[in-house]
């Protein structure tokens, strides 16, 4: 029978000074936890890890294979024995928290990290029939909004995976926020507990996710954290909170991409953390290595019709972060047209279809538009 | 053959050398890029929190000009990619999503059909390029040169849109291999988000993630960190060069390595152009 080899991570902490690891022979078959039950079975019986239902619903058997998170009941075997060609897999406990022994994690923090962010109902009087007798209704069209969040079963993958937990030890954690948003979107939770949560959840890091997706990837039951994170962001701005360096950010993207099509990397520093002289450091830093930088994008071909667009789909929302700041925007056309001496529209007109060389273009475009 | 260039904010504007380096890398390799002009930012995984739908419809009219071509798509940023792949995702999956943003492209008169492939530089050069042809066209090999492969997350998460196997990628060390590079793919901090994204929301989140990935390169004496994702190589350069006492570790974007290796100057790959400098 075909066998690999587990390296797995063993830590008593009545007995043994530092952890180590032990190799085990197990058979290539079954599932990840079909290995751990093998050889508590017929290897050592003083292996310790979690696991309960053996059918990925209670979420307890997470463990980490060579560095990657992995429902230890939903992982074959022989697909671990092929990604990593039949060299020995390291098994070990959760990142991010305290070992108990083995492959045993404490999830008391996470947890607790999580409460903080309020991820219950707190009843609304005017949804909530106050007589217990009666349904309290949700409509299919109201279970669409979280109908992925409520699959969570606290197995922690996320939050071991997390690139934020990992460089901010107040950050929540991923499930945290995906269970915040689940009340966050619910009708029937009051107003005011939706303000508490968003503040709550701003104090908890909202803006510190690195939107790496990890937590996407790890999560068994498919939620998907850093898009409710994004949908947090947007509710915490359309409840005001737009002094935050990320909602600046987010600004700058609404409006740039409106008005040229691109965003501008060069302007982000200035409009985000008022740095006014990044713009001119930039530039003389390319400069001095000979290469011409542009200051404003060039709009883009077809611009018109999509800003057409943009704003159809932001008018027909009813969620949106912030509305278009087309004062900016003009701010934004006339940038644009100093800098190639014409009009958005003349830009697009004459200057697209030219041949595309960087080195001297700017100078080049110019000349093309009749300025200097 | 040709296949449709989707350029995002990294290959033009101030980048726009990056630009000129990956067409020169690819004439080589007997790919012609095709310029997607009418292609707009793809939102950088940030307009989602204005309106998710806005991305949709964004990146949907960017594929859809590809289509418009009759040509495949070559998405050279890991955000890029991530963020169109997840909108096709999106749309293929969900008919209803899939009609009502062509109502929106109508009025452009551009459909969304579904047709166009999608591919990211490391799948194109794996998948079509092959690493045949590209060890052909090296002249200049970068031999004795220690080379850190650095993937960046957005091509390995989530495993939905991932163009190489998430937990064990191999595409970025053999193109770097057939470059003739000493390829040093064991260090601690591999798997380590460059932390890009968030230097507008949480800046120190950026520098700390920067500072253990760098540090983690030097500590297995690697020369240069090696990326397919521009805004991973914007991290270790500019913002690198923004550190209180930077680790000093030179970084390159994937396609000026093949520049170099093909034989174009310093200056024509792009590597000349760095805040850290490179040793080359």
């Amino acid at each position: 029978m075909e066998t690999v080899t587990l390296k797995i991570f063993r830590y008593d902490p009545d007995k043994d000074n530092v952890p180590y690891y032990k190799d085990y022979e197990v058979p290539v078959e079954g599932t990840l936890l079909n290995a751990l039950l093998y050889i508590k079975d017929n290897l050592d019986p003083t292996l310790s890890f979690r696991a309960f239902c053996r059918s990925e619903v209670c979420g307890s058997c997470a463990v980490r294979v060579n560095g990657k998170t992995k429902l230890a009941c939903k992982t074959p075997m022989r697909e671990l024995y092929e990604i990593w060609k039949g060299k020995p897999l390291k098994v070990e406990p959760l990142n991010h928290m305290k070992v108990i022994k083995d492959l045993v994690t404490d999830i008391d923090e996470p947890v607790e990290k999580m409460k903080t962010l309020m991820p219950w109902l707190v009843p609304d009087p005017s949804v909530v029939p106050s007589d217990p007798m009666h349904e309290s209704i949700i409509y299919p069209e109201e279970m669409e909004l979280y109908k992925d969040q409520i699959h969570c079963m606290l197995c922690f993958s996320c939050y071991s995976a997390c690139e934020a937990v990992e460089d901010n030890e107040r950050y929540r954690g991923p499930f945290a926020f995906s269970r915040a948003y689940r009340f966050q979107v619910d009708r029937r939770d009051i107003e005011t507990a939706k303000d508490r949560r968003i503040r709550y959840a701003i104090s908890g890091g909202l803006w510190s996710c690195v939107q790496c997706q990890k937590c996407l990837h790890v999560c068994p039951k498919g939620v998907k954290p850093a898009e409710d994170i994004q949908n947090l962001r947007r509710r915490s701005i359309r409840k005001g909170f737009t002094d935050k360096p990320g909602a600046k950010k987010l600004k700058h993207y609404v409006d740039w991409i409106y008005a040229t099509g691109q965003i501008n990397r060069l302007y982000l520093p200035a409009e985000v953390y008022g740095d006014s002289e990044a713009v001119e450091v930039l530039k003389s830093a390319y400069k001095s290595m000979g290469a011409e930088v542009w200051e404003v994008p060039k709009p883009v071909k077809g611009l018109l019709k999509f800003r057409d667009t943009y704003l159809e789909v932001l008018s027909k929302s009813e969620e949106k972060a912030m509305n278009i700041d087309f004062s900016h925007v003009r701010e934004i056309d006339r940038l644009v047209s100093d800098f190639f001496k014409a009009d958005v529209c003349t830009i697009l007109d004459r200057a697209l279809s030219k041949s595309y060389e960087s080195k001297g273009l700017v100078d080049r475009l110019k000349s093309l538009l009749g300025g200097n | 053959m040709k296949i449709g260039f989707y350029q995002g904010c990294c290959f033009q504007g101030q980048d726009a050398h990056m630009f000129d380096t990956m067409r020169k890398v690819f004439e080589k390799l007997g790919v012609e890029l095709e310029l997607l002009e009418e292609t707009t930012c793809c939102g950088g995984n940030t307009i989602e929190e204005e309106e998710r739908e806005l991305s949709y419809a964004i990146n949907l009219r960017n594929i859809a000009l590809s289509e418009a071509k009759g040509l495949d798509m070559l998405i050279s940023c890991n955000t890029c990619y991530m963020v169109i792949a997840k909108a096709k995702l999106a749309a293929d999956k969900n008919k209803k999503l899939k009609e009502k943003m062509n109502r929106l492209l109508k009025a452009e008169g551009l459909e969304y059909k579904g047709s166009a492939k999608i591919y990211h530089l490391l799948d194109f050069l794996r998948d079509v390029v092959g690493y045949e042809k590209i060890r052909e066209a090296v002249v200049n090999p970068l031999t004795g040169v220690k080379v850190v492969p650095y993937y960046g997350c957005h091509v390995l998460y989530p495993k939905e849109i991932a163009v190489d196997n998430s937990d064990n990628p191999s595409s970025l060390e053999e193109i770097l291999k057939a470059l003739g590079a000493e390829v040093v793919s064991d260090y601690e901090c591999k798997d380590v988000c460059c932390g890009y994204h968030s230097f507008y929301t949480d800046k120190n989140m950026t520098l700390r993630k920067l500072d253990r990935i760098l540090n983690s390169v030097k500590e297995v004496s690697g020369d240069i960190i090696a990326t397919p994702c521009p805004l991973c190589f914007k991290a270790f350069d500019i913002y690198q060069a923004k550190m209180e006492s930077p680790p000093n570790v030179p970084s390159a974007f994937l396609t000026e390595l093949m520049a170099y290796a093909f034989g174009l100057s310093r200056e024509e790959s792009g590597l000349k152009y760095h805040l850290i400098k490179v040793p080359v």
